[in-house]
């Protein structure tokens, strides 16, 4: 780990070697350590230490970009001039706007030490824990556990001094039998919030009452999605489509949403359907600011089932002459809503399972893939953990499904929506806490052997 | 101090601290990126990384790490905390691990290309680009439009306690446009030469060869074109799948159904297992008699093309299929040795700080003997697939679905009218198993697909895919409702 007077300093050095009209450094620093399992012992662990500077150098409207992990004064003064030099090769594009004034960003709280200091030895005991609840019921246990450090920096020459770091902990439970699954996955900023016994209580029962599966046919089904499938929703909603740059490309699943006749855009969802994004709150994966140093602001995406607007960086909001709302995630590409919210409703789990005569309840998807843009039409499928739901309550396991649905489609058919959040932290920095949700239809369109 | 000392520093620290068995890398890569999006010149980019990753056996369990930091007192902190890590995954083991015979290569391999990439100017590469993207421009009904390329170079020296020391230079080309359309209630797009690009172990020959501006034109006329087509009928018909899909199925239902490790577990909890479990090995009818395929290391412009794996074993070709029985898995030295076989060399790192993993090298749909035309004339009723758009498979490969960007229809043996949101769906064994012809090799081409994804943490892999267009018969088509 850098900490945050080596990091700036690093930088404020870097700074001085540009003679470029405009320059920013974005610093990512990671250092991740994460222990493998399967068939109950760990057979892959892992740990790596790597140092990132991103250069961003502006001549009049010509934006140069250049990466190094060298970080010796040559290292960085070559990489600071590769950016310059890729900055006068490109043509002046009109809608630059100039890379972003600094602001000050709200102070986040995401840092454990015990998190960041976690031994191999730690992470094995959590790993022997969890396969020997496996060991109980005869089950295969597989997964991962992971804890680290990840740094930000960004200066730039406009006067913008930002750091942050922020701890994770996660852990992936797989269990199998000869013909059931299951899975649980917790994640959090520190590791102590993480009851691991209770994840492998969850991954184990799964599988055991997944055993006997029984195929059942394709078709339109009420289902009841458990967290970590809405995760899915959210984190596809957002790919493809909550950001701006999308919306201005018209490939967006919200294009036919958004209009310019007024403040907002059109019903889309259930009225009960409440998103936004929010790297700043503690009940995510907080993160202060961007890649560019925009303070993260709270965007709220989608309103009772309205559609509101995308999330944006300095680009996308110069190009419509409003300001960046702090979304891009990473130094290249388009901004992204990696920090999901889903308002939660007044239903336990039990009650939605209760309110179902017949549907489907699913732990999880899996492999979903953008079949079409218009309304985020997905396939894939479900996995680990599948169950029939008759006259309220599961009856028996099904064999896992292929899905063809629109999402934006199975949002609008919310019926109840659960009153307990999880916080699902995904591997790339991607954050959502979710409910679980009682959709009226949901499009099945195969079954797998 | 040499870099060559920083590799034996390793070796000698890990075995000093009780490692039996020790590799190191040293990876230095370098890479260029240029994207136009609508007109504008969105990013040129030089990105370098340079890395030394450290892995040892010791008391027969795995431990890793690594530093970007290039120094005596870096190596020997990764060393050291890759003792402790093997120590921990020593707590929680099902036994010693297996590597079989000793590999000791030693050489040196440089990928063979006509021109370097990297002494092309920039201004020539970004002028491709523009180019392409003001010929797309010119076609009326395109929302949007991108064109990217990519050109790499990765210098890695690899040694290990038993006595190998290789070292590699692998050059990597890649391109591509892609035109979307939105109107008339739809949105549809295409690509050239295939989705997001086509990408090789190559020289700038290979981004010359696409003709990228000379291609743009057509590409973004049919984006526009598939706006008003037919949509795709739903039924079960006779399927011809272009070569450049047929790459990314190959890809999905049989490259990693034959990765050893996925077979054994090891990849269970993240990308799942495979259904072609070890008992049916040279005992099961993956397809039918026309389905033969190959994996291969050698086969350039392959993107699994190299001189030596990471584990420091000779590139080499395996037979997977041959007339449609299954013969062959992608192996480690660690995962061949439990089999009582040797590795045939498909272990790959994507970066300095990842260990490698088995990944797909060039596993490739070997030639038939149709042309593409008497195979469209021999088809009374069906449809022809391109391009993909969208992929998924069950956990296990048997259950897929894909999208393609464009289909066709085929009446009484004639290429018809063009149908949009094309989607195919069926069961690995019996889709293969349904292959009733497959095409020359004037059709073949060799398709490099540059984001595989696999392991935890994650890692993108690089892998060539061979492929004709061929036929299959009964499938399941036009799964969008």
């Amino acid at each position: 780990m850098m900490g945050r007077e080596a990091a700036l300093a690093l930088l404020e050095k870097a700074l001085g070697y540009s003679e470029a009209q405009e320059t920013d450094i974005y610093l990512s620093a990671q250092d991740l350590a994460l222990s493998r399992f399967a068939g109950g012992a760990i057979h892959q662990n892992v740990a790596h230490s790597n140092i990132v500077m991103n250069i961003r150098s502006v001549t009049g409207k010509r934006l140069g970009r250049a990466t190094t992990n060298d970080l010796s004064d040559a290292g960085v003064r070559k990489a600071v001039e590769a950016a310059h030099q890729n900055a006068l090769l490109m043509p002046e594009d009109p809608a630059f706007a100039g890379l972003p004034q600094p602001s000050q960003a709200a102070k986040v709280d995401s840092f454990d030490e015990a998190t960041a200091l976690c031994s191999p030895e730690t992470r094995a005991q959590i790993v022997r824990g969890v396969c020997l609840q496996g060991k109980e019921h005869d089950l295969n246990v597989s997964g991962a556990c992971r804890t680290g450090v990840q740094e930000i920096a960004v200066v730039s020459s406009h006067g913008a001094r930002a750091y942050h770091a922020g701890t994770f902990a996660g852990l992936i439970i797989n269990t199998m039998s000869g013909d059931s699954a299951g899975w649980a996955k917790g994640g959090s900023w520190r590791l102590s919030d993480m009851d691991t016994e209770a994840l492998g209580r969850e991954a184990v029962s799964k599988a055991v009452d997944g055993r006997e599966p029984v195929a059942i046919e394709p078709g339109r089904y009420p289902v009841v999605l458990d967290t970590y499938a809405v995760d899915d929703i959210l984190e596809a909603l957002s790919l493809y489509g909550m950001g701006a740059q999308a919306v201005q490309e018209g490939r967006s699943w919200m294009n036919d949403y958004l209009n310019s006749q007024g403040p907002t855009g059109d019903q889309a969802m259930s009225p009960s359907v409440t998103i936004w994004d929010d790297g700043s709150s503690s009940r995510g994966w907080p993160v202060p600011f961007d890649a560019e140093g925009v303070p993260r602001r709270r965007v709220d995406i989608i309103t009772k089932g309205v559609v509101n607007t995308p999330v944006h960086n300095s680009y996308t909001a110069g190009k419509e002459g409003t300001v960046s709302t702090g979304h891009q995630a990473y130094f290249t590409g388009g901004p992204i809503a990696s920090n999901l919210f889903m308002g939660e409703g007044g239903s336990s789990l039990e009650e939605l399972i209760g309110s179902t005569e017949r549907g489907i309840y699913i732990t999880r998807f899996f492999y979903t893939r953008l079949a079409h843009s218009k309304g985020c039409v997905m396939t894939g499928m479900t996995r680990d953990g599948t169950f029939m739901i008759e006259n309220g309550r599961i009856t028996h396991p099904v064999k896992d499904l292929r899905f063809t649905q629109s999402y934006v489609e199975a949002l609008a058919g919310v019926e109840h929506i659960g009153s307990e959040s999880k916080l699902v932290l995904n591997e790339v920095g991607f954050a959502t806490r979710v409910p679980a949700l009682k959709l009226s239809s949901f499009n099945f369109t195969g079954v797998t052997v | 101090m040499p870099m060559d000392d920083f590799l034996s520093r390793a070796l000698d620290l890990a075995a000093m601290k009780g490692a039996s068995y020790c590799d190191v890398r040293l990876v230095e890569t370098n890479q260029e990126r240029f994207v136009v999006r609508t007109g504008v010149v969105d990013t040129i980019s030089n990105d370098e990384s340079l890395g030394i990753g450290v892995r040892v056996l010791v008391n027969g369990s795995w431990g890793f790490a690594s530093t970007n930091i290039i120094t005596p007192a870096e190596v020997d902190r990764a060393t050291s905390l890759a003792v402790e890590i093997a120590l921990a995954s020593a707590q929680s083991s099902n036994g010693p691990v297996s590597l079989g015979p000793p590999v000791t290569s030693q050489g040196v391999y440089t990928t063979p290309v006509s021109i370097d990439p990297f002494s092309i100017s920039s201004e020539d590469k970004l002028g491709l680009l523009l180019e392409a993207d003001r010929r797309m421009g010119t076609v009326k009904g395109i929302s949007a439009r991108t064109g990217n390329l990519i050109f790499s170079k990765e210098h890695k020296t690899f040694v290990n306690s038993e006595g190998a020391h290789v070292e590699q230079t692998i050059y990597e080309a890649g391109g591509g446009i892609m035109a979307t359309a939105r109107g008339n209630g739809e949105v549809q797009r295409r690509s050239y030469p295939q989705s997001m690009r086509q990408q090789g172990c190559a020289g700038w020959e290979f981004v010359d060869a696409m003709d990228l501006a000379g291609n743009a034109e057509r590409t973004a006329t049919e984006a526009v074109d598939l706006l008003s087509a037919d949509h795709c009928p739903a039924g079960v018909t006779t399927l011809i799948v272009g070569a450049s899909q047929l790459g990314l199925q190959i890809h999905e239902s049989c490259g990693h159904a034959i990765e050893l490790d996925r077979v054994l577990g090891s990849e269970a909890a993240y990308a799942g297992t495979s259904f072609l479990t070890t008992d049916k090995l040279n005992n099961f009818q993956y397809g039918s008699e026309q389905v033969n395929i190959t994996a291969d290391s050698v086969r350039l412009p392959g993107l699994g093309s190299y001189g030596w794996d990471d584990e420091g074993v000779p590139a080499q070709s395996t037979p997977v299929v041959e007339a449609g029985r299954f013969v062959g898995y992608l192996t480690s030295r660690e995962t061949a040795s439990g089999l009582g076989l040797q590795s045939n060399g498909s272990m790959r790192a994507a970066s300095w700080n990842r260990i490698p993993l088995i990944r797909m090298t060039n596993v490739s749909l070997e030639p038939g003997n149709w042309t593409l035309d008497d195979l469209i004339a021999d088809t009374d009723d069906g449809i022809l697939m391109e391009m993909n758009r969208s992929w998924s498979i069950d956990d296990r490969r048997y259950n897929f679905q894909f999208g393609t960007e464009i289909g066709y229809e085929i009446k009484k043996g004639k290429l018809g009218k063009i149908l949009r949101n094309c989607t195919y769906t069926g069961i690995t064994p019996e889709f293969w198993n349904s292959c009733d012809a497959v095409c020359n090799d004037a059709h073949w081409t060799m398709w490099g697909i540059p984001n595989c994804g696999k392991g935890q943490p994650g890692q993108l892999g690089h892998t060539g895919h061979g492929a004709a267009p061929a036929r299959f018969r009964n499938i399941q088509v036009g799964v969008m409702k």
